[in-house]
């Protein structure tokens, strides 16, 4: 996949910023493999951050939802008798609101590579929240909660690929304090 | 060769191409909708992608997704299918900066063939035949005399504004030409705000004839024969065979390599139909082209033995037609009829589960389908569950067993178009071959014995 460079150049309070001085920066950061470059000088303040790794994620194999066989009679599975230790996977808990993708792409949990994530596992979000970002053709989309409350469970790896109605998170819905 | 293809499309056709990656040791990604979770394209893939609601402006023919869908499962190719993006030029051109290989023609031909009027007149460029008729607006009196003159009679007359009836005139004798034009004319005016009309020549009982072609990327092309789709209602085909009753031998070798050169002239490459009308005289008038793979396809594989879906793929991937395409030889008679979920009387949609299903077998007879027993049609797409194909040593053969392929295909649950088939295989104007694009119209205005 093609590496895409962030320049954060001419940020706030940042004079005219020399190009080829950021085209230095840039050959500097290729060859020695660095992901992010900051310089801080009087007036200027260059800042380099690589988009998310070039490496292509690992072909995360999608398996067809499980469907019952195409058979002439299809007779309702026998659910197993309920056990006691039901797997922590299992159909989330009904009062789950669960935050679902609305496009294909890949899941990255925090905005950039190697910073903190939006949010964890036991961490308060408000309605509106970025929860984490997905990227589709090249473009970072910014997933909102759309409820308060606190994130009980996180779905997804960061890196992996999603598809659309995947659940990413869930989020046991509470008022704002 | 590819190693992955995603297949952007959904039913049968979906199935069709997936079976051709896997003759050709390609992995799939079949993409769905919601409402196509328990569908077989998705259980037969290597991998699928959910990629959107029901509706299919928001999955199916959801760019965005379907790419996304192809970067994050790494294919190397994407087949359209037809409908939905087939003929989608920005789509075509999507694929390509997305470094993804689009099976079908380059989005320059694809948006040539798309704009009717410019693959008019390119195909007449060319060296096709085009219907004949005035270049553009007819100003007055002696110019409609003079363009009357040239294309004959009968003809019509149509505002250049605007459709549905309004500011057309049909002309048969030369007297009621200029009344005509000049009724024409104003009616125009007071529809569409403008006066202006043009004229095209009238093919009275038009029968469709297509060419299946075949191009490469190395500038080769070739046609596998025709097909006759004139069994229509409401622009939709309902019966299609190959080769047409009523071609002469003669003029299929003309025709065709017509075709061939004009596709020649035009860098043509991958599958791609040809259409044209034939007027009761005989002639064949090219009114346009479809830049994909058609439903009706079977027939001319069964009678070509050659895999049009496998063709394209090998094409796209570079190869030569004389690899991709290989020889070979027409043999025999084909016919599709296509199984919608309709009520066969009313063509009303019937979308619901279907409770039991039986697709006939024996020799000559293929089905491609993605309907199965429990099965649920969903009422977001077309109609189309089946198509049920028939080959013969000739067209007797055909008929014949596509008679007892109908009797032993069942589907309940559901209403199909298996009853109107049947009807239609004992016509005796089908049976002798003599039908044009009006002859379903008829047939189902009278009611069903």
């Amino acid at each position: 996949m093609a590496k895409r460079q962030e320049k954060k150049a001419a940020a706030n309070n940042v004079r005219s910023v020399d190009l080829v001085e950021v085209e230095r920066i840039l050959a500097f950061m290729e060859k020695h493999g660095l992901e992010e470059f900051e310089v801080e000088g009087p007036g200027t303040r260059i800042k380099l951050r690589k988009a998310f790794s070039g490496t292509a994620a690992p072909a995360r194999v999608f398996h067809p939802v499980e469907s019952h066989a195409p058979a002439v009679h299809a007779t309702p599975q026998q659910s197993p008798a309920p056990s006691q230790a039901k797997p922590a996977e299992a159909r989330p808990a009904a009062d789950l609101h669960l935050i679902k993708s609305p496009i294909v792409g890949t899941f990255y949990s925090a905005p950039s590579p190697g910073a903190a994530p939006f949010v964890a596992r036991g961490g308060r979000v408000d309605s509106g929240q970025v929860l984490c970002i997905i990227e589709a053709m090249k473009l970072m989309n910014e997933i909102e909660s759309d409820v308060a409350g606190e994130v009980v469970e996180v779905f997804v790896e960061n890196g992996s690929p999603v598809e659309y109605g995947q659940p990413l998170f869930g989020i046991r819905a509470q008022g704002k304090k | 060769m590819f190693r992955k293809v995603l297949v952007a499309n959904r039913g049968e056709i979906a199935l069709r191409v997936m079976s051709a990656c896997k003759e050709l040791d390609i992995r799939t990604v079949a993409i769905y909708s919601e409402a196509d979770r328990h569908a077989l394209h998705v259980r037969f893939a290597d991998e699928a992608i959910c990629i959107g609601p029901p509706r299919s402006s928001e999955s199916y023919l959801n760019i965005p997704q379907v790419i996304s869908a192809a970067e994050i499962t790494n294919v190397d190719a994407i087949h359209p299918g037809y409908g939905f993006l087939s003929e989608n030029a920005n789509f075509a051109e999507v694929c390509e900066a997305s470094h993804i290989a689009f099976i079908g023609p380059s989005p320059a031909l694809i948006r040539m063939m798309g704009e009717k009027d410019r693959a008019r007149a390119e195909m007449g460029a060319a060296g096709l035949p085009i219907i004949p008729g005035s270049d553009g607006v007819v100003p007055d009196e002696d110019a409609a005399k003079s363009v009357a003159a040239e294309i004959g009679l009968p003809l019509m007359i149509k505002a250049a504004e605007g459709g549905g009836g309004r500011g057309m005139r049909m002309v048969r004798q030369k007297r009621e030409l200029i009344p005509a034009f000049l009724t024409a004319r104003s009616e125009a005016q007071q529809a569409f705000g403008s006066p202006n009309v043009y004229m095209e020549k009238l093919i009275e009982k038009p029968r469709h004839i297509e060419f299946q072609v075949l191009g490469d990327k190395h500038g080769n092309v070739i046609h596998l024969g025709e097909r006759e789709c004139s069994l229509q209602r409401r622009h939709q085909k309902l019966v299609e065979e190959s080769p047409s009753p009523v071609l002469d031998a003669a003029t299929r070798e003309r025709i065709g390599k017509q075709v061939v050169e004009a596709l020649r002239k035009v860098g043509y490459w991958n599958a791609g139909t040809v259409e044209f009308l034939r007027d009761d005289s005989g002639k064949l008038y090219f009114i346009e082209m479809n830049a994909r793979v058609q439903v009706e396809h079977p027939v001319t594989e069964m009678v070509t033995q050659v895999d049009i879906v496998k063709a394209q793929i090998r094409i796209a991937a570079g190869e030569k037609l004389e690899t991709a395409v290989g020889a070979f030889q027409p043999r025999g008679h084909s016919i599709e009829c296509r199984i919608n979920a309709e009520d066969p009387e009313t063509f009303v949609p019937s979308p619901g589960r279907i409770t039991a299903f039986r697709v006939p077998g024996g020799p000559g007879i293929r089905v491609d389908t993605a309907a199965y027993a429990d099965a649920v049609i969903p009422p977001y797409y077309d109609s189309l569950i089946a198509k049920l194909v028939s080959h013969g040593r000739d067209r007797a053969e055909a008929i014949a067993r596509m008679h007892g392929a109908l009797d032993g295909f069942v589907v309940e649950g559901i209403k199909t178009t298996i009853p109107l088939h049947k009807r239609i295989l004992v016509e005796p104007d089908f049976i002798a071959g003599k039908f044009d694009t009006h002859f379903l119209e008829r047939l189902t205005a009278a009611p069903a014995k």
